[in-house]
């Protein structure tokens, strides 16, 4: 076969010490190989790209501009997007009135501070909880046989695909006064018929905590630590064997290898699964709506919730836009410090 | 292997682009139906989802194309709440339906949205002698009709009893209570108490809905109102609203009802009541129809009695209910307006309606006469409620009417109720918050 000419620019040895591109000509960026790939990228990308900034970006900034009006779509407004007129323009109002803890303040104000409460105690245990059930799991599944770590990995990571509207239903007929599953056990056990309002009675708390709060807290965890479970599994198998068998060698007990060896070289899977457990709660809606949409006397009334039902039952959108930001504000906070305290220098 | 990967891409960019053209829609771009000079007349109908209110309509929807075959309608349907979302979103866009059905306590939040009902087709002084004021109180704002109602939305004025426990318990319902302290010892005798805990609540009023009713139509038979008289502010904190509370309280005091265990959230009145948890609940008519199918044993036994009176009088508070209304961008208004007036004002077609979808009438002519005779065969328990209709009082044109129901007077009343605040305190919340919502 004779070989095909090359019927490019001849290159002699001593052209070799030249550059592949010579730097001094005006560079296409579209035109050539390249250029062809970057047409290529930039075809497939300019659609998703547009879809997203008309369904995710602009919808973002309009509820920041919404943040500084005091806005409802029952009124009619200005000319520009129904801003002003009936719907007049506020400023900081909405972010001032959230500083008004007085026993004075209107009631969005009052909810607003509840929920906010609600939210953080919410994110806050689930976050330690998540983990202390996920961390020690996972390293537990990954010490079974390989046809049974599929087994466990798949029981536990169902409960993620189920409808999180279907979890709050199913939880909330465990929790039933009079029909549940648990006041049935609880009765069956003590013989007595035991009718206990876990959701609806304000006055069942736990350590300070609301109970209903408390049974919200379960259903999610129920639901949610198969996703991080899954996550901290394939981190686990990704840690050296060499280092668990010299700790085993210098005779560790499984507590000391846990401790002093698999959860240093999990932090960087921890900082990931922990910032994204954060972000997660607080953003459960579902399960505080259907469960007990917001109730008793507002113990379980989340942000998530808050912004809803002002929004879309009340029609106070200005205000529920003020409120998202400030829940915008706090994941972005949050999850900064948990980057800034979890990160680790090493690598494995 | 060049040719292969440029084909791979040229897919993937069809995929692409086939995807996001799939997510596209293209709806009309004006609201309302099409019309043409002495053409056909298309008229867009929203409503929400009833399946025995949508029969109705359709049916007459139906018999008028038979005289008006040049008229379609389109109907479009949502859940409850996508229904609200949608009234709010489209109206001020003007992609709304000609037709939109409308809960008459609604309607003066959209009023500037809505056309005005047209003098030839019903002057607003012959449609106030036509129908009852509570239905029809939503529907007017500012001396403008707006509408026209098709339903008495009633939930309170009489309780479901369940006979068949009644009897068990030894009470006889069938004469009814003159006070409330015979209401309240039968109540007693009808709950079940096992070890300590209620298992069977004697009266459920603490729904929502029921909570609220009661304590806002209690104001009125004490005498006072709950409302200003220019309707600009709330009085609750007043000797009326604390016999109202401390009346309701008597129950949980005398052990007919447990509101931590019986309330919106847990054991909702209609659920309780159909799985006999309950033996008496407080919920409009409605319930009836929508729980006989799967509990007929329950509704076989299901009666309606009037509840006592505070000082002798009827008077309740009462929504008004769901009706018709127009977009004020609609371009087929005349025949919009022309379906309206054949579906509510004609007291033929309305009661037809009325008996398709389970609801007591809102014109006065159908509650009396053959068409009440019509439907008291068909639903037997609304007959206890026809001589109570005539003292509604529509709750009023509140800013808020959900707000003040359900995020103000519910938490307050249920807390009262559950000991988790006093009287005093609730009655003085109620009244704070509620005039908050004036703005």
């Amino acid at each position: 076969m004779r070989c095909r000419r090359w019927r490019g620019k001849r290159t002699s040895p001593s052209d070799r010490s030249r550059p592949a591109i010579d730097v001094g000509t005006k560079r296409r960026w579209f035109g050539g190989r390249e250029g062809a790939q970057k047409r290529f990228v930039a075809a497939v990308i300019t659609p998703a790209a547009l879809y997203m900034a008309a369904l995710s970006l602009l919808p973002i900034i309009w509820a920041a501009a919404l943040a500084f009006f005091e806005f409802s779509p029952r009124r009619t407004g200005g000319p520009i997007l129904g801003l002003g007129a009936e719907n007049p323009f506020v400023g900081l109002d909405h972010f001032r009135a959230m500083l008004d803890f007085s026993e004075q303040a209107p009631l969005n104000v009052r909810q607003f501070h509840t929920a906010v409460k609600v939210t953080l105690i919410f994110a806050f245990l689930v976050l330690p909880l998540n983990l202390a059930i996920t961390l020690p799991l996972a390293a537990m599944i990954d010490s079974v046989h390989d046809r049974l770590k599929v087994v466990f990995r798949t029981i536990f990571f169902l409960p993620v695909l189920t409808s999180a509207v279907g979890v709050a239903i199913i939880w909330g007929f465990v929790l039933h006064p009079q029909r549940g599953l648990l006041n049935g056990l609880i009765s069956k056990i003590t013989g007595k018929v035991t009718v206990i309002a876990w959701i609806t009675d304000p006055n069942f708390l736990f350590f300070g905590i609301p109970v209903a709060l408390l049974a919200i807290i379960v259903a999610y965890l129920w639901q949610d630590i198969g996703y991080n479970l899954v996550i901290f599994i394939a981190a686990h198998q990704a840690i050296p064997q060499s280092v668990k068998d010299a700790a085993l060698v210098d005779g560790a007990s499984a507590w000391q290898r846990f401790r002093y060896i698999t959860l240093p070289l999990l932090k960087p899977t921890i900082l990931l699964a922990s910032v994204l457990t954060m972000i997660s709660s607080f953003q459960v809606f579902d399960l505080f709506q259907v469960m007990t949409d917001g109730g008793p006397h507002d113990q379980t009334r989340a942000l998530s919730l808050d912004i809803y039902q002002n929004a879309f039952r009340f029609q106070r959108m200005g205000w529920a836009a003020a409120v998202s930001v400030v829940l915008f504000v706090l994941v972005f906070v949050i999850s900064l410090v948990q980057t800034r305290f979890l990160r680790s220098q090493w690598e494995y | 292997m060049a040719r292969r990967v440029t084909a791979v891409r040229w897919s993937t960019l069809a995929v692409v682009v086939m995807l996001v053209a799939g997510s596209c829609t293209f709806g009309p771009e004006e609201g309302g139906g099409d019309v043409e000079p002495g053409g056909p007349i298309k008229v867009r109908v929203w409503t929400h989802q009833n399946r025995s209110f949508n029969r109705g309509l359709n049916a007459l929807a139906d018999e008028y194309t038979q005289d008006h075959p040049e008229v379609t309608f389109e109907f479009e349907t949502f859940d409850y709440e996508t229904y609200i979302q949608t009234l709010q979103t489209a109206l001020p866009a003007g992609t709304e339906a000609d037709i939109l059905q409308m809960f008459g306590t609604w309607t003066c939040s959209y009023a500037d949205n809505l056309a005005p009902v047209p003098t030839e087709v019903a002057p607003l002084p012959d449609v106030e002698d036509a129908f009852f004021a509570a239905p029809l109180g939503g529907y007017i704002c500012d001396d403008t009709l707006y509408g026209f109602p098709q339903e008495f939305n009633i939930e309170y004025g009489a309780t479901l009893v369940n006979t068949g426990i009644a009897e068990a318990a030894g009470v006889d319902v069938a004469a009814g209570w003159d006070s409330w302290d015979a209401f309240r010892a039968d109540a007693v005798a009808m709950t079940n108490v096992q070890d300590g805990a209620i298992t069977r609540a004697g009266y459920h009023f603490t729904a929502a809905d029921g909570l609220s009713y009661s304590f806002f139509s209690l104001i009125l038979q004490g005498g006072g109102q709950f409302l200003g008289e220019d309707g600009t502010s709330f009085t609750i904190d007043t000797p009326e609203g604390r016999e109202a509370l401390e009346l309701l309280m008597s129950f949980v005091e005398a052990g007919a009802i447990d509101p931590v265990l019986f309330n919106d959230e847990s054991n909702w009145v209609g659920d309780c009541y159909f799985e006999e948890a309950c033996a008496m609940g407080l919920v409009g008519p409605w319930v009836v129809p929508e729980y006989a199918g799967d509990f007929p044993e329950v509704a076989e036994k299901t009666v309606y009695v009037p509840l006592p009176t505070l000082s002798g009088s009827p008077d309740f508070v009462a929504d008004s209910g769901w009706g018709l209304t127009v977009s004020k961008g609609s371009a087929a208004a005349d025949a919009a307006w022309d379906f309206i007036s054949f579906v509510t004002l004609d007291a033929e077609n309305a009661a037809e309606w009325n008996a398709a979808s389970g609801t007591l009438p809102a014109l006065r002519e159908n509650a009396e006469g053959s068409a009440r005779d019509v439907l008291v065969a068909e639903f037997p328990h609304f007959e206890p409620w026809f001589p109570l209709l005539e003292s509604g009082h529509y709750v009023g044109n509140l800013p808020d009417r959900d707000l003040l129901w359900y995020d103000i007077a519910y938490p307050h009343l249920l807390n009262a109720l559950q000991g988790a605040e006093s009287i005093d305190d609730a009655l003085q919340a109620m009244e704070r918050e509620a005039n908050e919502s004036f703005g």
